[in-house]
């Protein structure tokens, strides 16, 4: 099977022994209890369409695509086995193969790679909330009646009202201060358009922590291209986002965004053959690549300011960071540094809680189920604010919380501590 | 309609269309459990489904029976010989989804569970109570106690505790003409019973050819309050063999002795590289549980007995470091693959037992099969009963690999049989070891047989197992 996604098949098949040790921790084979929906029954159809036992199929496409590619069976696999790496490249094998629904293809192409468009498409969305058209198709339960993912789209997406953060932030944010690093803001899709605020907030904490900041006009990650099997597409935003930021000349490239910074450290390196100009650029831009928190905890310090902020806060580890990057330290002890934080332990903080991007929206009724476990323990910790360093994680939350009629607030951890430079926090 | 599909629909009919599995590609994940001979072969079931509670299952075994139709029960497919793998086709029964603990009867010390909860669930669920099931098998996280029963697994504490076996009060069976049965008492909820032929004895590593399990009684003990695991290093496996017997000769029985060759060693250190085990011939971990006064009595005496042999000697009492050094013995089954780049671990003559006596000769003469067969063989395993664990570390994507792993394979079987021990100390027969069943049981595979017959006449339950076709 041959892939843009640098993976070789035979070779990361073949250290599957069958164990079983997968149906223990994956978050969908928990809820469905049936050997098809767990990792080890996903490789094994891999297996057999790599082996050209049989044709890539709907059928097959569907089973893979009822993965959430949140890694916790690959990095408890005792064999080894990077099951979501295998997820990601059979999807790009099956996107080839097979017909792309042409809505799909009309977002991943149309939209995600033209960020003006994008912008502009969020414009209307802004107007179906603005209009109360949302509100009277909910009452009415007309939207019921929408197309399954459409209505969804619409329960799950949150007020969008606020500015995109890229108009808000100027190109250049001098540091307070001395300068002690240059830095690039990833500004992310997500958090550009729905959670504008963590990246003001994320910009303003950066430069009172001695960086100068640029926030370059980059493009889409290509997180989602990956996940629905358009690696061609990814690959061409790859090269775009990694000129304008190796370009930049900046000490580091920081995001909020999990699914942003493993697709800027990780994913690129697997787009390119190792020994190609574009693979050594790839290389050096993700050892720029940072996680916020951990941006502020190891390179800068976390310097809070003055104000307490009194709150009681959990975090849930969003699986691109924990998983993917090792990085859960960092957004705790920035929590704990600022003034006036209780910070509570949820139980499984690092399991995913169903949102895996679009899979909310894709597979509803199956991540509204991973999602149930995430609230009740939540619920548990009895914290009034959950901090979260993912925007599509922020989305679910909040989503979850609002369902489950749970009052509290999801936000970065990095919105917390902007509130100690202002009064009246 | 071709009978297949008729059995879709009758299914589907019987149980609900979401209780049925039929798709062809669905059905693929049915084919295989961990042993290698299932992945080398596709052994598709006609039909799989998944009953919740007794009247479904006795529902699908009187259509089975009327029909001719062969049943494979399975749980978690965590097992290592195809116990759960229809080799003859027809219906397998998915009991994993059925995980109730249908009560845990705290004054009497018992829990009465559904086929499909998980081992180590069941333990999260006891420990409020103060209690815990003791066998521990390395699949703890996966395996159904339907499974461990069906097997009569034990693991890694067996020294002390036994295997599941010991702790089956009594069961719920649906027999192959879909009737039930209660072994142990109809209503007992007795610890000791010898009231009749003991029936639920003869149901425990029945392999599911006599019936299918669909509720437990089990016995389970006071939790341990404290434990301490002692980490020794030698630079024999002699040494190591030496210590575990000095061990028992000193009257300390621990929970556990786990023993990791150096090959293992090395594996354990590359899945978790914090466990940093030094380099040594052999790994002895000794479980010590019971109350804080006896865990560190006992654990200072057998720390000096160790002393005398071993290179290296660590003992750990933090929750923390335990965790991961009997996490990193439990799972170096699927993990000691780790030890070749680009090799993989298979299972197949994976837990042959030794009289203890004979532990280091059969040892040293493992290893010496794998060199015959220019084949690397990681040891780890349950030295305190002799119960060996074997894995021949191949690249499966080579065709005389994996023929010489076979061959290794029938003669570390075959070593079992000449030393007086078993082909199997856990994992059952199913249908890698049936070719050794009859030099291992003669006149007694026979009668095996008759008791299946009788109570299977059709023979539709799981065939194909324990005994090679006839």
């Amino acid at each position: 099977m041959k892939t843009t996604y640098r993976i070789d098949f035979a070779e990361e098949l073949k250290k599957c022994v069958r164990c079983g040790e997968c149906r223990a921790n994956c978050p969908i084979f928990s809820e469905s209890k049936r050997e098809p929906d767990s990792p080890r029954g996903r490789l094994a159809l891999v297996k057999l369409l790599q082996e050209g036992k049989i044709p890539a199929s709907v059928e097959l496409s569907e089973k893979l695509y009822g993965c959430l590619l949140c890694k916790t069976c690959a990095v408890n696999c005792p064999s080894g086995v990077i099951t979501d790496e295998i997820m990601v490249g059979v999807r790009d094998y099956l996107d080839d193969v097979l017909d792309r629904n042409i809505i799909k293809k009309l977002v991943l192409r149309g939209f995600l790679t033209r960020p003006a468009l994008l912008q502009a498409s969020f414009s209307l969305v802004k107007l179906y909330q603005k209009t109360g058209l949302n509100d009277v198709l909910t009452r009415s339960k007309l939207i019921e009646h929408l197309p399954e993912q459409m209505s969804v789209g619409a329960k799950i997406l949150p007020d969008v009202s606020k500015q995109p953060a890229r108009g808000r932030i100027p190109e250049v944010v001098k540091p307070y201060g001395e300068k002690r690093f240059r830095v690039a803001y990833f500004l992310g899709c997500a958090t550009n358009l729905i959670y504008p605020d963590v990246a003001v907030s994320g910009v303003d904490v950066l430069a009172r922590h001695g960086c100068e900041v640029v926030t370059p006009a980059v493009k889409c990650c290509g997180m989602p291209h990956l996940a629905y099997g358009d690696t061609d597409t990814a690959v061409q935003l790859a090269k775009n986002n990694i000129k304008i930021l190796l370009s930049a000349q900046v000490d580091a490239v920081v995001t909020d965004c999990s699914s942003c910074s493993a697709t800027l450290a990780e994913s690129y390196l697997k787009l390119f053959e190792p020994g190609t100009d574009d693979y050594n650029q790839a290389k050096e831009l993700s050892n720029k690549v940072y996680d916020l928190s951990k941006f502020l905890v190891e390179k800068t310090g976390v310097q809070p300011g003055p104000n307490p902020v009194n709150v009681t806060v959990t975090y849930h580890d969003p699986c691109h960071l924990k998983r993917g990057q090792n990085v859960f330290k960092q957004p705790r002890e920035l929590l704990k540094a600022i003034p006036g934080v209780e910070f509570k332990e949820m139980k499984e903080a690092d399991r995913c809680c169903g949102s895996a991007g679009s899979f909310s929206i894709m597979h509803h009724d199956l991540s509204m189920k991973v999602l149930e476990r995430k609230i009740s323990n939540i619920a548990t910790a009895k914290a009034t604010v959950v901090a979260t360093s993912c925007p599509t994680c922020t989305m679910q939350l909040s989503y979850g919380l609002k369902k489950h009629g749970m009052a509290g607030q999801v936000v970065h951890p990095v919105q917390l501590l902007a509130k100690t430079y202002q009064k009246n926090s | 309609m071709s009978e297949k599909n008729q059995l879709v629909n009758d299914m589907q009919a019987l149980l609900g269309p979401e209780k049925v599995i039929s798709s062809k590609l669905e059905r693929y994940t049915y084919t295989y459990d961990s042993s290698f001979l299932s992945q080398l072969n596709e052994f598709y079931p006609d039909v799989v489904v998944c009953p919740m509670n007794t009247e479904e299952v006795q529902s699908i075994m009187r259509y089975a029976y009327q029909h001719n139709i062969p049943v494979t029960p399975r749980g978690a497919g965590s097992g290592q010989t195809g116990g759960s793998v229809p080799v003859k086709g027809g219906i397998v029964l998915d009991l994993s989804g059925w995980t109730d603990i249908v009560e845990i009867d705290e004054s009497n010390m018992q829990v009465v569970v559904r086929p499909g909860i998980v081992h180590a669930d069941l333990n999260v669920a006891l420990s409020p109570y103060g209690l815990f099931f003791p066998p521990d098998p390395g699949s703890s996280k996966m395996a159904t106690i339907g499974g461990m029963v069906g097997n009569n697994a034990s693991g890694l504490r067996a020294v002390k505790f036994g295997n599941t076996g010991q702790y089956v009060l009594g069961l719920e069976v649906v027999l192959p003409d879909g009737e039930v049965m209660k072994t142990g008492g109809l209503h007992s909820r007795a610890l000791k019973s010898v009231s009749g032929i003991n029936l639920t004895s003869l149901y425990v590593g029945s392999e599911g050819t006599l019936g299918v399990i669909t509720q437990v009684r089990l016995k389970v003990l006071p939790k341990p309050p404290v434990r301490g695991i002692l980490l020794t290093l030698f630079s024999s496996l002699d040494d190591a063999a030496a210590t575990v017997l000095e061990v028992f000769k000193n009257g300390i029985i621990p929970s556990g002795i786990e023993i990791l060759d150096d090959s293992g060693i090395k594996a354990a250190n590359k899945f978790q590289p914090d466990l940093k085990l030094p380099e040594a011939e052999a790994a002895l971990f000794f479980e010590i549980n019971g109350s804080k006064a006896a865990v560190d009595f006992e654990g200072q005496q057998v720390k000096e007995i160790a002393e005398k042999r071993a290179s290296s000697v660590e003992w750990a009492t933090d929750a923390q470091r335990m965790a991961k050094l009997w996490q990193g013995r439990a799972v170096i089954g699927a993990a000691s693959a780790r030890v070749k780049e680009g090799a993989t671990r298979i299972f197949c003559g994976e837990d042959v037992c030794f009289p203890m006596a004979k532990v280091p000769e059969a040892l040293r003469r493992i290893k010496e099969i794998g060199a015959k067969h220019n084949t690397l063989v990681v040891i780890y395993g349950h030295i305190g009963d002799g119960n060996m664990h074997t894995a021949p570390i191949i690249d499966p994507l080579k065709p005389e690999e994996v023929q010489a792993a076979h061959r290794v394979a029938d003669d570390i079987h075959q070593l079992a049989l000449e030393l007086e021990g078993s082909t199997t100390g856990e994992h059952g027969v199913g249908f890698t070891r049936s070719q050794f069943m009859v030099a291992e049981h003669g006149k007694a595979l026979e009668i095996m047989r008759i008791i299946k017959d009788a109570i299977d006449p059709k023979g539709i339950m799981n065939p194909g197992k324990i005994w090679a076709e006839r």
